[in-house]
């Protein structure tokens, strides 16, 4: 594949991946939510795969393997799980509104084109618009933990900043140390893992979204 | 850069569109059918709808004015003209001034702009209330569109959806810009609110209190109602003509001949089939949303459409 | 040699992590919790000596420099007084059925897990590695935050790791653009050891390294409990069991501040030095002000000492920010002066908080009547942090005023003198409040236990002393150690 096809590859699942974004911003239920963190989880795999194809580096196979397999296959699997075994409101309930939010998404989006547009010749270091779309992703990703009170919906939130940072990651034109990514993507499940045990304890304690105690405060 | 589109072929196109709109009305309910295992009525049966109308007196509430019998007529002629503006066969501009994208959104938006207004002047309760709820989407949806439109019209420089689908050339969805996919994106989260489907709207009954398009309908009888359902399969047809000049210009003719326009009517007949298979999946799948979601829904279609534009010129 | 033992250090907490899964003795358990302390000490002597004599040494992704010494240093000195304290800390703790018998080895091998972490993150010279370390510390100290398992420590835990992922998911994003400028410059190979970076840092691009130590300063920031990201700490710090408060708030958040120190260095070669100093200001001045009020009204002890962090984490940030190898020199003395008085002072409130029973500042009352060697060191401790002379936070606070002055940052200074001036009054008026007076009925009368008291003493000698003079040889190690962020 010659370099321009790649960039315009990579640039249209950039556009994609904004897009889920804009649906887990929008999303009214959790899973529609996970669902759309899912497929965005697919598109950076699929991204992982181009790149590898385009720069034969064949780290980036594993990559995106791994990020098929776990965020994109086990990770929502593990989400959903939790929804069904807690029984938990599968309605979001927004600390603003979702309109709000949503005009947000549209300044953070066009800030950070505006940021990288800023930069030198040392945009070259990394392919098309995954800059851009990276920060995008990861402070869109924040901004849904800030504003969703649910624990599932912060965990949603966590992963989908963690794919922006996964996006830019591989676009890096010489590819990120595959030990690096692994040990990323290592510390991610952990997290997950430790997150969920807190949620299922919190539920069968005192019967309530941990993310919504606010005992704490002062 | 393809040839102009003659005076002819312009009228032949508009004509083409106006048959063909019932059967695309006829096929997603069809569709529909299929996917919730019904029978279904035949794909032809809007024709019988509006025949069978068009043969009927005309019964008329006595507060309507005399301006109340025309609006069919100006509906009709108001979305028939933008169907003059979707190039269907063939790219490249038309022969003689005619006008663009903005004009058609125009068109739409007068179309529906006298359908409120006809709701009014009947006075019925169901009516104004459909047509004040279908003047508080109708500001969230054009905006939008017109968005959309410019969106790509920055890349062709053009807002002509003729010379705008030439522009493209052939060209296929990988030569698609990251822009195209947010402007699509927008264009299938609003595609149901234009053509009056769910979640936004539902076009199978008159007696919700949520209806919008139908509860003006209301009041109109006979060959005035004919007019009216018409207008509104043409609408649609005219909607997925917009999509597909903007998108999917593929398969569009570049010259004259008879084999090329055969096959731009195919690709047009095949992309109009997939829309409409869209919006069957979409209208089976989905329940109809609250009045106040609604909103919330197109701000979907907005934020894709707003950074589709920015992408675009930043 | 030295370099063998750069690998050897992470692995003794590893490997004590995995023995202490044989058994479920308390007494086993603490013999070998204080034993790996003391040798994880020991080979860490060892590694200084080295580096004193040798210079930095690397080995793989890991690297030892003076600067990472002196934060390890203050690591293995904490987790020893840590493991002494914890001893009587852990008898009481189970007696009155605050931690299950049963149940102790998984905290003890969450606590090794966690130095392992720290260790790593400290030596770590490869900048992803650093990262994946640290968030390693999030997840085992998430765990031992919630270790109680009742709903506020749950509470807490999850606030600690929601806000510290997204901050340090931030800092990967830096490190990620810092890498991608290093690659424009010198190719992908080793372009993300911190050591090889520096080596290219004033070419790189400083648009995109702005960008970069922007995400990094709020992504490590937040673990290191900077305002305005620092909403988890109070938190975490109040519900934790108290040795792991000691950890969070004595090197926690100094290995987060010593990863910022790593990105300054790389910054200031790459944009200018003027940049990264501003940052660093406006995130210390912020904490420095947001602590304040809080100290004031705080009821319970443990979150006032938290607050307290914020405000000396702010005191570092405005040292590196204000620069120079005076402002420098001041922060990393500040750091480990922090370090050993905050441990002190938790510790001295955690007894005080098992005598009493209760967090609450009003409850504690008439300490010295009852405990008199704890009262003294908690007093010690709290005039200490107050920044009275001649003990230790004096003299690394005058450091970083003069560092100010030095470069007329007169608005920075006045502020920072006024709040300076009220946590003095309010810390003080508090912790007075708590040691002298009548005793109130809560007061438990036992005897004070010994092994608490060995451990507070140790770290109050080290104050004490560097409060009076800082020995020659950890004096050079300092200045090294400057030289290696200024240049």
């Amino acid at each position: 594949m010659n370099p321009e096809t790649v960039q315009t590859i990579i640039d249209d699942l950039g556009a994609l991946l904004l897009f889920t974004m804009i649906l887990i911003i929008a999303a009214r239920q959790i899973s529609h939510a996970i669902h759309a963190v899912a497929a965005q989880s697919l598109l950076i795999a699929i991204a992982g795969a181009v790149l590898a194809t385009a720069t034969g580096n064949e780290d980036l196979w594993v990559i995106a393997g791994v990020t098929l397999a776990i965020k994109a296959i086990v990770l929502p699997w593990v989400l959903h799980w939790v929804v069904r075994r807690l029984n938990v409101r599968r309605e979001i309930e927004p600390v603003i509104a979702i309109s709000a939010t949503l005009a947000l998404a549209v300044g953070v989006v066009v800030m950070s084109f505006h940021l990288s547009a800023s930069l030198g010749p040392v945009r070259q270091a990394i392919t098309g618009n995954a800059l851009p779309v990276g920060i995008a992703l990861t402070l869109l990703g924040v901004l849904v933990m800030a504003t969703r009170k649910t624990a599932l919906t912060q965990m949603v939130g966590l992963f989908a900043s963690e794919n922006g940072i996964f996006f830019t990651a591989m676009a890096v034109t010489q590819g990120m140390p595959l030990i690096i990514e692994i040990g990323v993507i290592l510390d991610v499940i952990l997290a997950a893992l430790v997150m969920t045990i807190m949620v299922l304890r919190v539920r069968s304690t005192v019967d309530a979204d941990i993310a919504d105690l606010d005992r704490l405060r002062g | 850069m393809t040839g102009e589109r003659p005076l002819t072929l312009v009228l032949l196109e508009m004509t083409l569109l106006v048959l063909l709109g019932p059967l695309v009305t006829g096929t997603i309910q069809k569709l529909k059918a299929l996917l919730q295992c019904r029978q279904g009525a035949g794909l032809l049966q809007p024709y019988h709808d509006i025949i069978k109308l068009l043969r009927k007196g005309t019964v008329q509430a006595d507060t309507t004015s005399g301006f109340f019998r025309s609006i069919p007529v100006l509906v009709l002629a108001a979305t028939v003209a933008a169907g003059a503006l979707v190039p269907v066969v063939r790219s490249g501009p038309p022969a003689f001034p005619l006008g663009d994208a903005l004009m058609l959104l125009g068109l739409l938006a007068l179309a529906r702009f006298l359908t409120a207004v006809g709701a009014f002047d009947a006075g019925g309760a169901f009516g104004g209330m459909g047509a004040s709820r279908e003047m508080t989407i109708a500001p969230l949806v054009e905006p939008v569109l017109m968005m959309v439109v410019f969106s790509t019209a920055v890349a062709a420089g053009t807002t002509e959806l003729g010379a705008l689908a030439a522009h493209r050339g052939a060209s296929w969805i990988l030569a698609w810009r990251a822009a195209d996919f947010l402007g699509f994106a927008a264009m299938l989260v609003l595609l149901p609110a234009e053509t009056g489907r769910i979640p936004v709207d539902n076009p199978d009954t008159h007696l919700e209190l949520t209806m919008l398009h139908e509860g003006m309908l209301l009041e109109h009888s006979g060959p005035g109602l004919g007019c009216m359902m018409l207008a509104s399969h043409t609408r649609q047809i005219v909607a997925f003509g917009l999509v597909s000049a903007l998108f999917f210009p593929v398969g569009l003719a570049d010259g004259a001949g008879v084999t090329g326009l055969l096959l731009g009517a195919g690709a047009f007949v095949a992309k109009i089939l997939v829309l409409a298979t869209w919006l069957a999946l979409v209208e089976s799948s989905y329940a109809k949303l609250r009045f106040f979601r609604v909103p919330q829904y197109l701000g979907i279609g907005f934020v894709c459409a707003l950074m589709a534009l920015a992408l675009r010129i930043l | 040699m030295a370099q063998m033992l750069l690998w050897v250090l992470p692995l003794v907490p590893t490997v004590t992590a995995l023995l202490m899964l044989t058994t479920r003795d308390r007494r086993i358990l603490s013999v070998i919790d204080v034993g790996s302390s003391a040798v994880l000490f020991a080979l860490t002597l060892v590694l200084a000596r080295e580096v004193a004599t040798g210079g930095p040494q690397a080995l793989g992704v890991l690297r030892v420099d003076d600067l990472g010494l002196v934060f390890l240093l203050l690591l293995v000195i904490l987790t020893l007084a840590v493991s002494i304290y914890t001893v009587g800390w852990l008898r009481q703790a189970v007696e009155v059925g605050n931690m299950k018998a049963e149940s102790l080895r998984s905290y003890f091998v969450l606590m090794h897990a966690f130095v392992a972490t720290m260790v790593v993150t400290v030596l770590a010279d490869n900048l992803g590695v650093l990262w994946i370390a640290m968030e390693g510390t999030t997840i085992t100290s998430a765990v031992l935050i919630g270790y109680h398992g009742h709903q506020h420590g749950l509470e807490a835990a999850w606030k600690y790791i929601i806000v510290t992922t997204i901050g340090i998911s931030f800092g990967l994003f830096g490190t990620v653009l810092v890498y991608a400028a290093a690659t424009d410059v010198m190719g992908g190979a080793g372009a993300m050891s911190w050591s090889a970076i520096m080596k290219v840092a004033p070419m790189l691009d400083p648009g995109i390294v702005r960008i970069g130590f922007i995400f990094v300063m709020v992504g490590y920031g937040t673990k290191a409990g900077l305002a305005p990201m620092h909403l988890w700490l109070p938190d975490a710090h109040s519900q934790a069991p108290t040795p792991v408060s000691a950890l969070l708030s004595g090197i926690l958040i100094k290995c987060a501040l010593l990863a910022i120190i790593r990105f300054q260095t790389i910054a200031s070669a790459a944009c200018g030095p003027a940049f990264p100093a501003e940052v660093l200001l406006v995130f210390g001045l912020t904490s420095v002000v947001v602590a304040t009020p809080f100290i004031l009204v705080q009821q319970d002890i443990k979150r006032l000492l938290g607050y307290h962090s914020i405000e000396h984490v702010g005191i570092v940030a405005l040292g590196l920010g204000f620069g120079g190898s005076v402002g420098t020199y001041g922060a990393l003395l500040h750091v480990v002066n922090h370090g050993i008085t905050k441990a002190l002072a938790f510790f001295a409130a955690g007894t005080a908080i098992a005598r009493y029973g209760s967090r609450d500042i009003h409850v504690i009352r008439g300490l010295l009547a009852v405990a008199p060697i704890g009262a003294t060191l908690l007093m010690l401790a709290a005039l200490s942090l107050a920044g009275m002379a001649p003990f230790s936070i004096f003299v690394s606070e005058l450091m970083v005023l003069r560092a100010g002055i030095g470069h007329g940052h007169w608005v920075a200074i006045a502020i920072f003198l006024v709040m300076v001036v009220v946590i003095f009054a309010g810390l003080l008026h508090h912790v007075g409040a708590m040691v002298f007076g009548e005793p109130t009925a809560a007061a438990g009368r036992e005897v004070e236990a010994w092994s608490p008291l060995l451990g507070m003493l140790l770290l109050a000698a080290i104050m004490v002393l560097l409060g009076l003079t800082i020995p020659a040889s950890f004096d050079g190690l300092l200045e090294r150690a400057t030289e290696v962020v200024v240049g």
